[in-house]
């Protein structure tokens, strides 16, 4: 695409695209870390991620004050709107995914002190694995502008709530088997739910680069595989 | 994601939306416009919708203007300047030789960039044209002159003074006294040749709310280089470059989602 005759314009806009691509990298690093914190209980990488933090919601306001203020003096037409709501929408899923980065590190710092078995982690570890390669790979196509590539991702999200839905009923075993395991999975269930609303969020992404790139809005229902808000587990049964 | 259906922004046209199934009032049949050699229209088809305004857009020089200029034939008070093909006013070819240009400029009414009331009274210049087709006794005249000042939303400012000079007026209210003016001889389509561009921005506004209520009687051309306002206020929008109609269609497309390249270089300033 050739530049704009107001070359300001094409500078704002770099400024958005880089923005967004530095989040996209804090919120990356963030989610590792805190999977990493929580399979070694390692209190002071939690820390780091709470830290971090800070800098994703700095980023995230500026884009925003960027965004309007590209509005507000340039009027932006077709492509150029579509990536300037694109950027606002995608830092505040951004800015969403390091909060809940951050809410499982809190709880690594929580439940530091607590022996447990490490295969009660190991199935947080790998959903937390399939949602960070879809985080990946739905801000590769955000910067590359690749729709199908964004397509794929919105139709993996569904493995990872058929995954959460048996981690859900994992859990509920272990604590049925032993109450003392009960605060200890309770934390690893919001671990859980926290790494589904993340890869929620890539989906949401994935939407948004469908936008950017076609001018419409996705509607109608993703693949949804979680069933984990009707399951019950009886003891005993 | 194949099954999702797709929300797109013309879903979203409130009371503005671009009828497409309304009636074609002006259509323009491979229509070619020569200033003496220069070809400046080239094989233009395009049709204007009753009660629809449409925008025309494109840089300076694209034919926008020349394309207004034949629809009243405006043109052929300049002997080296010539159009082929066709006009259809309700289907009826305005460049047929035979046709009444007095007649014709009377359905087909036009307001230009620059206000351009004539040199008397405010009444007599909306009573202009009336009094040049119709013999009309002297209360219905007043009468029609009232109506179209109120049609142009002058009325309210003028009426204590409608025996003083049009050149007296702001260059806002100059303005709508012309398109008083046009609309007294009640047109079916009025042509704006960038009628807010000599305005400040609320005499441009105060246009812009005027066209709105226009469209509810006439078919409504609009050529302007504000991008925005032809978002604002038309239903339908056509670029122009070089002479040639590149895309036309309901405004909320061309605005957020055009399909040619082009246009989408012109409209988001990146055209060189």
């Amino acid at each position: 695409m050739p530049g704009h005759i107001v070359t300001s314009y094409d500078t704002d806009l770099e400024d958005l695209r880089r923005s967004i691509s530095e989040m996209g990298g804090v919120a990356e690093k963030m989610m590792t870390e805190a999977t990493d914190a929580l399979v070694r209980r390692d209190t002071q990488l939690a820390q780091a991620v709470i830290l971090a933090d800070k800098r994703l919601d700095t980023l995230q306001r500026e884009i925003e004050e960027r965004s309007v203020l590209l509005i507000a003096r340039r009027q932006p037409m077709a492509i150029d709107l579509r990536e300037t709501i694109s950027a606002i929408r995608v830092s505040g899923d951004l800015e969403r995914i390091g909060d809940l980065a951050k809410n499982i590190a809190k709880r690594v710092v929580a439940i530091s002190d607590q022996a447990q078995a490490q295969k009660i982690v190991l199935g947080v570890q790998h959903m937390s694995d399939l949602v960070q390669e879809q985080l990946k790979d739905v801000l590769d196509a955000y910067a590359s502008r690749d729709v199908s590539a964004a397509h794929n991702v919105w139709e993996r999200d569904g493995e990872i709530d058929a995954l959460y839905n048996s981690l859900f009923r994992e859990l509920l075993t272990y604590m049925m088997e032993d109450p003392r395991n009960i605060s200890f999975c309770t934390h690893l269930l919001f671990c859980a739910k926290n790494v589904e609303r993340i890869g929620d969020h890539t989906t949401n992404i994935a939407e948004t680069i469908h936008y950017l790139a076609t001018g419409e809005n996705l509607a109608g229902d993703r693949p949804k595989n979680d069933a984990s808000n009707y399951a019950t587990v009886t003891p005993g049964a | 994601m194949n099954a999702a259906p797709a929300i797109s922004a013309s879903q979203f046209d409130g009371r503005n939306p671009a009828d497409e199934h309304a009636p074609i009032r002006i259509a323009a049949r491979e229509l070619n416009f020569y200033y003496g050699q220069f070809h400046s229209l080239k094989n233009i088809n395009l049709d204007f919708h009753d009660r629809q305004v449409t925008a025309l857009i494109g840089p300076s020089g694209c034919g926008k203007s020349t394309l207004l200029r034949t629809f009243n034939r405006i043109y052929s008070l300049y002997p080296e300047q010539r159009a082929e093909g066709q006009v259809l006013l309700d289907g009826q070819n305005v460049l047929d030789a035979n046709v009444d240009l007095n007649e014709l400029r009377s359905r087909i009414g036009m307001v230009f960039q620059k206000p351009t009331p004539f040199p008397m009274s405010i009444y007599d210049n909306v009573a202009f044209g009336l009094r040049l087709y119709e013999k009309l006794p002297k209360s219905e005249l007043d009468g029609r002159v009232e109506s179209a000042l109120r049609k142009a939303a002058l009325w309210d400012e003028v009426k204590d003074k409608l025996k003083q000079s049009g050149m007296g007026l702001s260059g806002g209210q100059q303005q709508r006294l012309c398109i008083a003016r046009t609309v007294a001889q009640s047109p079916e389509v009025i042509l704006f040749d960038e009628p807010t561009s000599a305005l400040d921005p609320i005499s441009t506004g105060r246009i812009e709310e005027l066209i709105e209520q226009l469209r509810s009687e006439f078919t409504i051309v609009i050529v302007t280089h504000n991008m925005q306002q032809a978002a604002r206020i038309s239903q339908f929008t056509a670029f122009m470059y070089l002479g040639e109609v590149i895309e036309v269609g309901p405004t909320n497309r061309i605005f957020m989602n055009p399909t040619v390249r082009q246009t989408q270089d012109y409209i988001t300033g990146r055209f060189g």
